[in-house]
């Protein structure tokens, strides 16, 4: 376990230039190239904006801003797993010829994500300055909410790209889990809105908590009142879920690393 | 378990590296490959199965069968062997990317791989930044490839390409790059895989000097090849692999020549299974005319198709009959092989059913791929053979020097009639003459080559 660790550590820089390829790769040919990454969130919150506030009516004011702090953090989450998930497989040809730590294959992709995700975060200070949000009151917690949030996402991401050689079933099948977790995250609708009852249960998603967090660090700034902070049960129980899956994700991946070669 | 050491954990291999100057260390490996065979006859019978078993259809493929060898540092090591040996695995087990069913690897030293040129390599990205994530992924710090990224460049001679994205390359530019960066690792252990054709004369010859280098400096190189002239010359102990099994290991002289035999072997047979049922086609039509008189066209053909020292490859009109056939030396001790340069008497014994007027005596004697190597016959010679009744025997000699480069060489006997065109009796490859290789050259004739060195 320990020397495990100590050789990704070692293999660190192989880390970042992997996940400088995915982010070079994705952009290349593109004239606007990674400007493409500030122009998204824009874009999307424009069109939100349109239709929220034009078609589909409802209470919530500025709800584009409202939905763009949910949105990004969730977009990081299901980005990067449905990539990762077939990560592995479309690099067979360094899984079989190449020894090296293969975790550092999803990693890869988990990383790359998170910087996009913070170049997005970036375009959403600006938009939260100009509206005159006040976001900086909270900002220290951010830095802990992405550092968390990254721990479960690849601890997902390593389990489905390991289990995906195995069952290459599990590609499709992520696309439609990706959708129902999203909608069973509080994004385009308040946690507020959801019945008491279920509060409880839509908290164990840990989505669902950091969900709550952004929206307090970046929206509710504006509405103090309806702040909405996770208890400390639920927080515990959020870290909990959260350690459990990014260990199970990597012992799993280490368990079936060997067979990969074979396998892809 | 396999232990792991990689550039990863130095401090490992230093402690292990004092255990000894092994670099390689395999001991009782196995491997078992599982085979999938998804598809079924009809898809009805797939469903069944996959609900019968929930599972597709699983074969056990043995790749590599209770391997044990030991590589010392230093050393330069060949692995060679047909098709599907187990070579590929081997060599793969040794980069680690691999794990054995049974048994251990140990290595000692960083290792890198020629196993594949250019894996790893993404199209869109340009060779510069090719260099950099390959470099990487082969465990190289970016320091030290912003130290060798020079000289990685000019050894793929590509300066002119290196910002183009490598999907803009020839197969060749892309191979060049990949081998560049390979050797440019620097790692105690080489290992590789059929690699050393990359590029033109020019290239190949640099390709060398590296490898050569390499030896120079004291690395440890694993050469998997089915270049039997490149193993011979680069290493010195070699390891022939058969189905998964340690067929031979040693002085790769001997073991490459062992090798060699086993190949013209294994061409032999197919060349025969292939052939057999072409050969029965042809023998069955014959049989089916009735005919007693056969054309010379179609024994022409019959003897160019013919494969394997057996008697199923005989004809004729059976007006004289071969009755005995035997090899022996000049002095007339029988012998079943021979050396180079050797004097071999080939003796029949004929005897004759019906009257026949000066018959031909003919010798034809082939090689495995089934070529003439040489053939005459007492017409061809100049010899009168004389009138002979019914009932009568003949003893016949064939005397002649095999001036022949070692291997297995079939002999072909015939006996035919005055005119030329029908036979009494002709069979095909009755014999084979086993020749001791010299191993001073290769080929079928045996010239003996003098050399003469003169400085002018």
């Amino acid at each position: 376990m320990i020397s495990n660790f100590k050789k990704l550590i070692a293999y660190r820089e192989l880390l970042f230039s992997l996940t400088k390829k995915e982010l070079k790769v994705k952009y290349r040919g593109s004239v606007l190239g990674f400007f493409w990454s500030l122009l998204n969130p824009v874009l999307m919150m424009l069109v939100y904006s349109f239709v929220f506030s034009m078609i589909l009516r409802q209470g919530i004011q500025e709800f584009a801003i409202f939905l763009l702090c949910a949105l990004l953090p969730y977009n990081f989450f299901s980005n990067s797993v449905n990539y990762g998930s077939g990560s592995i497989i479309s690099n067979a040809n360094l899984v079989k010829k190449i020894y090296f730590p293969k975790e550092i294959i999803p990693l890869s992709i988990v990383l790359s994500n998170l910087i996009n995700f913070l170049l997005e975060l970036v375009v959403l200070f600006i938009v939260l300055s100009i509206f005159g949000y006040k976001f900086y009151m909270y900002l220290y917690l951010l830095p802990v909410v992405i550092l968390v949030q990254v721990l479960f996402v690849s601890g997902i991401s390593m389990l489905i790209s390991a289990l995906n050689v195995f069952f290459r079933d599990l590609q499709h099948l992520i696309t439609i889990l990706m959708l129902v977790w999203f909608f069973a995250t509080p994004i385009i609708y308040p946690l507020s809105m959801v019945p008491q009852r279920f509060q409880f249960w839509m908290q164990l998603n840990p989505m669902a908590v950091f969900t709550s967090y952004y929206r307090n660090i970046f929206y509710f700034v504006k509405y103090p009142e309806d702040m909405y902070w996770p208890s400390l049960e639920i927080i515990l129980i959020c870290l909990g879920i959260t350690f459990l899956f990014f260990f199970m994700g990597y012992f799993i991946f280490k368990r079936l690393e060997p067979k990969f070669a074979e396998e892809v | 378990m396999a232990k792991k050491n990689t550039n990863a954990n130095k401090k490992n291999n230093m402690q292990q590296a004092t255990a000894g100057d092994v670099a390689v260390d395999v001991q009782g490996v196995t491997k078992h490959y599982i085979i999938r065979h998804q598809k079924s006859p009809s898809l009805k019978d797939e469903k069944k199965d996959r609900l019968l078993k929930g599972k597709d259809t699983v074969e056990e493929f043995l790749a590599l069968d209770d391997v044990s060898f030991t590589i010392k540092h230093s050393e330069t090591f060949g692995i060679i062997g047909s098709n599907g040996s187990g070579k590929s695995t081997l060599l793969k087990l040794i980069a680690q990317v691999l794990k054995p069913t049974k048994g251990q690897v140990m290595v000692n030293g960083t290792v890198s791989a020629l196993l594949e040129l250019g894996a790893g390599f993404h199209q869109d990205l340009t060779g510069r930044e090719n260099i950099y994530l390959n470099a990487s992924i082969l465990g190289l710090k970016r320091k030290e490839i912003n130290k060798r990224f020079d000289q990685i460049v000019e050894f793929s001679e590509l300066e002119r390409f290196i910002d183009m994205p490598v999907k803009s390359y020839s197969s060749g530019m892309y191979m060049r790059l990949g081998f560049s960066i390979a050797i440019n690792v620097n790692p105690d252990i080489l290992l590789v895989d059929e690699v050393l054709s990359v590029g033109d004369q020019a290239f190949q010859s640099k390709c060398y000097k590296v490898i050569y280098d390499f030896i120079r400096r004291g690395k440890t190189i694993i050469i998997v090849s089915h270049d039997l002239e490149t193993i011979s010359d680069l290493c010195k102990r070699v390891l022939f692999l058969r189905k998964g099994k340690i067929e031979l290991m040693g002085d790769s002289i001997q073991v490459v020549s062992r090798y060699r035999a086993y190949v013209e072997e294994l061409e032999r047979i197919r060349i025969a299974e292939q052939q057999k049922e072409e050969r029965k086609k042809i023998f069955k039509s014959i049989i089916d005319s009735k005919r007693k008189v056969v054309a010379a066209e179609e024994i022409e053909k019959l003897s160019k198709i013919d494969g394997g020292a057996s008697f199923e490859g005989r004809f004729g009109k059976g007006d004289a009959e071969v009755t005995k056939i035997e090899m022996s030396d000049e002095a007339g001790n029988l012998i079943d092989f021979c050396k180079s340069d050797a004097v071999a008497h080939i003796t029949l014994e004929v005897k004759f059913k019906n009257l026949v007027e000066n018959p031909i005596f003919g010798i034809r004697i082939t090689d495995h791929r089934n070529s003439v190597v040489y053939g005459t016959n007492s017409r061809l010679l100049g010899i009168k053979t004389g009138v002979y009744k019914p009932g009568d025997k003949l003893k016949v000699t064939f005397g002649q020097k095999i001036n022949l480069i070692g291997g297995h060489y079939f002999v072909t006997i015939s006996i035919g009639h005055k005119d030329g065109k029908t036979y009494c009796d002709w069979i095909n490859n009755v014999m084979t003459i086993n020749v001791l290789r010299k191993n001073n050259s290769e080929g079928i004739a045996d010239l003996n080559s003098e050399m003469i060195i003169k400085q002018i």
